[in-house]
């Protein structure tokens, strides 16, 4: 080995298999120079890891910003599902009144796809979509 | 490789938010350019969720942020600028009874971002990625689309120029 080289940086970040190991300690016993730039890569290397981890801007990702999270998917599906429910019960709730203006189911189930398209919490077109005719007939 | 797969945007979006905007920030030194990558980058991963075939889960979401990353600068037609003092930071910290190291910390790790963003684009992309992020070597030549042996050589080259400029 002329230099260590680029095999201090894959010894340090854990990258090395056993006999590139032994050949690279094998040569920094006999080498100050390639000793020496270990140190420093080390130093670089610890100086770039402790830079300090910065937080998402507030908002920037509202998902990111849950204090709970939840472990299993499922739970966060069905809680995401039953508020839609309830939010559509209040929302068919207000349409059905005398007073408000008649709104087709097809524009309902449009409105319904679209928040759907846009908007992961909302419920599953499936089980949501079949309540609201029910509801209507 | 065996590994587990985030299955929805969300659990992408929450797991790795916060790591691809200090991907972006270390990149760029800019916040309001990181911020805008975290949402292009989360957008594209919506967009291709339902086509991904389990596999390295990390080498595809590293694609795709180093991807939207270099269409962002093409179409800025500009370099990442120099970072901005982090102001915010060192009011909080100011507060704090640990506020005089807390201050000396966070000068030195603002000569490192400097150095950083003093590094060719290459350079500094595999040295971001291995020792921010966390990725392995491999990992890292999948998201990158070269040779293990090219990010080596890429993070070694790196570190000693970062020496160079922190001497």
């Amino acid at each position: 080995m002329t230099h260590a080289g680029e095999l201090i940086s894959a010894y340090l970040d854990g990258e090395l298999g056993r006999a590139e190991i032994d050949q690279l300690l094998d040569h920094l016993d006999g080498c100050g120079r390639c000793a020496a730039e270990m140190q420093d890569v080390q130093r670089v290397r610890s100086a770039v890891r402790s830079l300090p981890l910065l937080e998402l801007p507030p908002g920037l990702i509202p998902e990111a910003d849950a204090e709970v999270i939840p472990l299993h998917r499922n739970k966060g599906f069905l809680v995401g599902a039953a508020a839609a429910v309830v939010a559509l019960v209040i929302a068919v709730a207000a349409i059905v009144t005398p007073s408000a203006t008649p709104v087709s189911l097809e524009e309902l189930n449009s409105r319904y796809a679209a928040r759907a398209s846009l908007d992961p919490a909302f419920g599953p077109a499936k089980v949501v979509v079949p309540y609201l005719s029910d509801f209507l007939e | 490789m065996t590994e587990s797969v985030p299955l929805t945007w969300e659990e992408v979006a929450r797991v790795y938010g916060r790591k691809i905007y200090n991907f972006a920030y270390r990149l760029t030194g800019n916040r309001d350019d990181a911020a805008d990558l975290v949402q292009e980058v989360l957008l594209r991963v919506r967009k291709g969720l339902d086509s991904y075939q389990p596999g390295s889960f990390e080498g595809w979401l590293w694609r795709i942020t180093r991807n939207a990353f270099l269409d962002d600068v093409r179409r800025r037609n500009r370099r990442p600028t120099a970072p901005l003092p982090e102001e915010v930071d060192r009011w909080d910290l100011a507060s704090s009874p640990a506020a005089d190291i807390e201050y000396s910390r966070i000068s030195i790790g603002d000569d490192v971002q400097k150095a950083l963003l003093e590094l060719p684009f290459e350079f500094r992309e595999a040295v971001v990625l291995c020792d921010i992020v966390g990725l392995s070597y491999e990992e890292i030549a999948r998201a990158v689309a070269v040779p293990v042996g090219t990010v080596r050589s890429r993070i070694h080259r790196g570190r000693k120029l970062l020496r160079e400029s922190l001497i």
